[in-house]
């Protein structure tokens, strides 16, 4: 995390070009799908967007403007997809996203959180969970004969997520059990991960459990994590390091682990029955935000030279490619591409829906139209989070499935 | 100065509720200051979002009746279209962005404002047409670079400038009649600029656009022009390191560098006398390496690192063919006039950024990575004359720009200028393209500093370079070197804009 005035060059270098907003040109395909920020597509003013969250974080920063008015709502609006920041950087050296982390972190300490983050943030604190449920309920979906491999040095870190989709690391298990990866689970030490703290803005909150979890898996000997949500990946790789040191970890989502199984042959896999065409949805926080981040507090001189050189976080490493060698080694399935993918990839609006729901439901009905221009007939991801929005009710409906549970489905019963 | 209820409730009927909004937080988003333009800004008073052309007429109609100014704005990218007088509204088309009609017959688009390039750039493509998409990046509105800007951008050699496709248009006067110009009144469809029916192209749009100055522009056709190369092109890779894949046989970027202007001139001449080639250009050699690099700090390495002198006055040609046959031709032309200008190619490691590339030639990618250096940033001249007058032009830059390099006001890069041959070098266009600190208050003052100078230059010298723009100091200043044309923009202005509330500049 960091302060607003860290981020003051990037305020005073946007030139208002808009690449903040619209896909990339030599990535457009035609008129429709053309917007890469949701939050802009969808209120229209350019206060909702990346270039005009940075001119309000310039404005605050000035002190000349307040929150109260609605500013706390707008800025929490906004899903921190980072598909404005990442198209910012493809061609400038600015750090918008950080910009707008800044800025919650500001409306934070003003005392503006949004009364369902701070409920969140409560819940995280009593519970250890987002939801508010009991944290001795968190692994009540584990089979009882299940058997922890206690001596492993890869944890399987489940997430918040398991208590509303089980399914899903049941999924993960089968699937690293079949490949022979030898893991352990966390039970009462595994706590949320902190996403929704850090990313929130709450500073003092994300870096107390950040660094607890850290400890925590240290003190298991872990050297590999493994995670089947795209939202606790991205915190891990994109969010840890500004907290803690994360040294020793190595974090991976299960859809790497499973593309590096079927590559070496290691999981059987069986034939679908019915023949499938899927899009594939890329979770921001597996794609374009899950570069590692990189501390750097130097100094920006004259003409953008910073000093020491800084590890850009520009999109280019996510992990984009593994889920789709997973969907291709799928006998049946046909991966069918979406105009925004990779880095360009809409946001599911899953981070808005405490905040927005109507601006949330309808950027996972626009993310499903899209799918199902595609000539999809049903959307994959690989995010607990996508799937509560895109799977959810509204307009254009399209079957939802899960990367890890479609995976689990077709490995062989001997596996 | 804050609207009053009255008039607030009268616009708010017009557009409804969720789109108007007069509140602190969202007009910060468009309080966007430039703080180098030397005019001041302040603060709308409320942005409105209408939907459509009678929207816009009934809130032009209430602007006239509450004296109102309104400023209509879709990109934001130029400093014109932001609030530059107490008691504005910026009047944002953002939703009115259908594409009306792609008339493959007769080569023309009807396009609302919010259209953006990277829109209808690929749906003209896509039937084997394509236009002069304006060097401002995806989100820029294809509308506004036809009508209301001068609309340039490097791929015109073989086309012409952007004013002369604008067609028949649709606009709200700025006392909120709704006009149609061209063929379009006489039910004759979009097609002609001229009639039959009443021909304004160049009331309406002038040779330097309106700024929004004589109303908005609601709809408008655009001629487009057959191209050449692929309908639909592949891309592989991720941001920023993602490359079009074009046909390489059919496509070809050569760059040479040349040691002073006048080769360069003889050379764009005698290219466009044998009408060869899809691109010529002498490129600002500044954002040649800015283009190539990933980050400032890879700029300036590669800058220090012998960029700046291997392309210190680069000639950039781009060859798209129909065919084998007709790209060697033009190869075999283009190799003979650079060896007769003395013209000496890159090195290889160089020019293949650019073969890697060639998405900057057909949809002006990647281009605002030329602001990397930090956002301090301006164009000038901006004007067109014969090649040979604008080559004269750039030459001269170097008399006076050392003073202000060398004090550190501006980046220290005399050459740094592009000069775009049209319609096959029967004229040209030329930009001067300086960068400076923005941290650096110096700089900052500077920046005016630089542009009077140039200006004044121009004007010792009576070259046609300098765009007149909208600024009233700057058509007052340049006005007597057009023939006194600012008289009659004057009286024009005045005439349809009797309560001075369209955008009304400085």
């Amino acid at each position: 995390m960091a302060n607003l005035a860290d981020f003051r060059y990037t305020m005073e270098s946007c030139n208002h070009c808009g690449q903040c907003k619209w896909i990339l040109p030599a990535k457009m395909k035609g008129w429709d799908f053309a917007s890469i920020c949701p939050l802009h597509e969808y209120h229209g003013f350019d206060a909702y967007s990346g270039q005009g969250l940075v001119q309000i974080a310039k404005e605050r920063l000035d002190g000349k403007l307040d929150y109260g008015d609605g500013l706390e709502t707008l800025l929490h609006t906004c899903t921190a997809c980072g598909a404005c920041d990442i198209n910012c950087k493809s061609v400038r050296d600015m750090e918008v996203l950080d910009t707008i982390y800044a800025l919650r972190e500001d409306c934070a300490k003003a005392g503006y959180l949004p009364e369902p983050l701070r409920r969140t943030a409560e819940n995280v604190e009593e519970t250890h969970n987002i939801y508010g449920e009991p944290h001795a309920e968190r692994f009540s979906w584990l089979p009882p004969d299940f058997k922890n491999d206690t001596e492993a040095d890869t944890a399987l870190f489940v997430g918040c997520s398991a208590y509303r989709h089980p399914e899903i690391p049941l999924a993960a298990i089968r699937i690293l059990r079949a490949g022979g990866v030898k893991f352990k689970l966390l039970y009462e030490d595994e706590w949320c991960c902190g996403a929704s703290l850090w990313r929130s803005g709450q500073r003092e909150a994300a870096e107390k459990l950040i660094s607890r979890n850290v400890d925590t898996f240290h003190r298991h000997g872990i050297k590999t994590l493994i995670t089947a949500c795209a939202e606790c990946f991205g915190a891990f790789c994109g969010g840890y390091p500004r907290f803690s040191d994360t040294g020793g970890l190595e974090f991976r989502h299960i859809s790497q682990v499973a593309a590096k199984l079927i590559a070496k042959g290691s999981l059987p896999l069986k034939k679908g029955e019915n023949p499938l065409r899927v899009a594939y949805h890329d979770p921001c926080m597996l794609g374009r935000l899950s570069e590692k981040y990189v501390p750097w507090n130097g100094k920006i001189r004259p003409f953008g030279l910073h000093v020491p050189e800084k590890q850009w976080r520009r999109g280019e490493h996510g992990v984009y490619e593994e889920p789709r060698a997973v969907l291709r080694a799928l006998e049946g399935v046909t991966l069918c591409e979406m105009t925004r993918n990779f880095e360009q990839a809409l946001c599911c609006g899953a981070n808005a829906r405490d905040v927005d729901a109507e601006f949330a439901a309808w950027t996972a009905a626009e993310r499903r139209r899209e799918a199902k221009a595609s000539g999809a007939e049903a959307v994959v991801s690989c995010c607990p989070f996508c799937q509560d929005a895109l799977g959810g009710e509204g307009e254009n409906p399209l079957p939802y499935l899960d990367l890890a549970v479609l995976l689990a489905d077709r490995l062989r019963e001997e596996a | 100065m804050a609207l009053s209820c009255d008039a607030y409730r009268e616009l708010a009927a017009i557009v409804g509720e969720r789109y108007i909004s007069s509140k602190q937080h969202i007009l910060a988003g468009n309080r966007v200051k430039t703080p180098e333009i030397p005019f001041e800004y302040h603060s709308p008073d409320a942005i409105l979002l209408p939907g459509s052309t009678e929207e816009v007429a009934a809130i032009v109609k209430v602007c006239n009746k509450y004296g109102i100014s309104f400023i209509p704005f879709v990109s934001g990218v130029l400093p014109d279209a932001y609030a530059n007088r107490e008691g504005t509204v910026l009047i944002h088309l953002k939703r009115m962005n259908r594409i009306l009609e792609i008339n493959e017959e007769d080569r023309y688009a009807v396009i609302e404002p919010g259209v953006r390039h990277v829109q209808l750039y690929p749906e003209v493509r896509k039937r084997g047409l394509s236009y002069t998409a304006a060097s401002v990046g995806p989100g820029g509105s294809v509308l506004a670079n036809f009508t209301s800007t001068s609309g340039d951008h490097h791929t015109q050699y073989g086309t012409s400038r952007a004013n002369r496709y604008l067609l028949s248009v649709e606009m709200v006067t700025p006392e909120g009649e709704i006009l149609r110009t061209g063929s379009l009144p006489s039910g004759c469809g979009w097609f002609c600029p001229d009639g039959p029916g009443p021909g304004l192209r160049s009331i309406v749009r002038g040779y330097f656009g309106s700024h929004g100055q004589l109303g908005i522009i609601t709809k408008a056709a655009i001629g487009l022009e057959a191209c050449k190369g692929p309908a639909e092109y592949r891309t592989e890779g991720i941001s920023p390191h993602h490359r079009v894949i074009f046909d390489s046989d059919l496509s070809r970027v050569y760059v040479f560098n040349y040691d002073n202007i006048q080769k360069v001139c003889d050379a764009m001449l005698a290219l466009g006398e044998a009408e060869v080639c899809s691109t010529v250009q002498k490129y600002f050699y500044l954002p040649l390496t800015l283009l190539m690099t990933d980050s400032a700090n890879d700029f300036w390495k590669k800058w220090t690192g012998g960029y700046k002198e291997a392309m210190s006055m680069p000639l950039v040609v781009h060859i798209a063919a129909q065919s084998l046959r007709e790209r060697e031709y033009e190869e075999k032309i283009l190799f003979d006039v650079v060896r007769e200008t003395g013209g000496v190619r890159l090195p290889e490691e160089l020019e293949n950024w650019w073969s890697e590339h060639m998405d900057f030639f057909m949809v002006v990618s990647r281009l605002q990575s030329v602001l990397r250096l930090g956002g301090g940033w301006m164009p000038l001249k901006l004007g067109a004359d014969s090649v040979q007058h604008v080559c004269d032009v750039g030459q001269s830059i170097g008399e006076y720009i050392y003073e202000f390099t060398e004090t550190g006001k501006i980046f220290d890069a005399p050459e740094n200028y592009q000069i775009i041959p049209m319609e096959y070098g029967h004229f040209a266009h030329i930009e001067l393209l300086f960068m400076w600190d923005r941290t650096n208050p110096a700089a900052m003052k500077g920046v005016g500093e630089f542009r009077a100078r140039s200006r004044q230059e121009d004007l010792r010298r009576h070259f046609h370079a300098e765009d007149l723009g909208c600024l009233n100091p700057t058509m007052e200043e340049l006005g007597p070197l057009y023939s006194n044309c600012h008289i009659w923009m004057r009286k024009i202005k005045e005439s349809f804009d009797p309560n001075d509330v369209a955008n009304p500049m400085l």
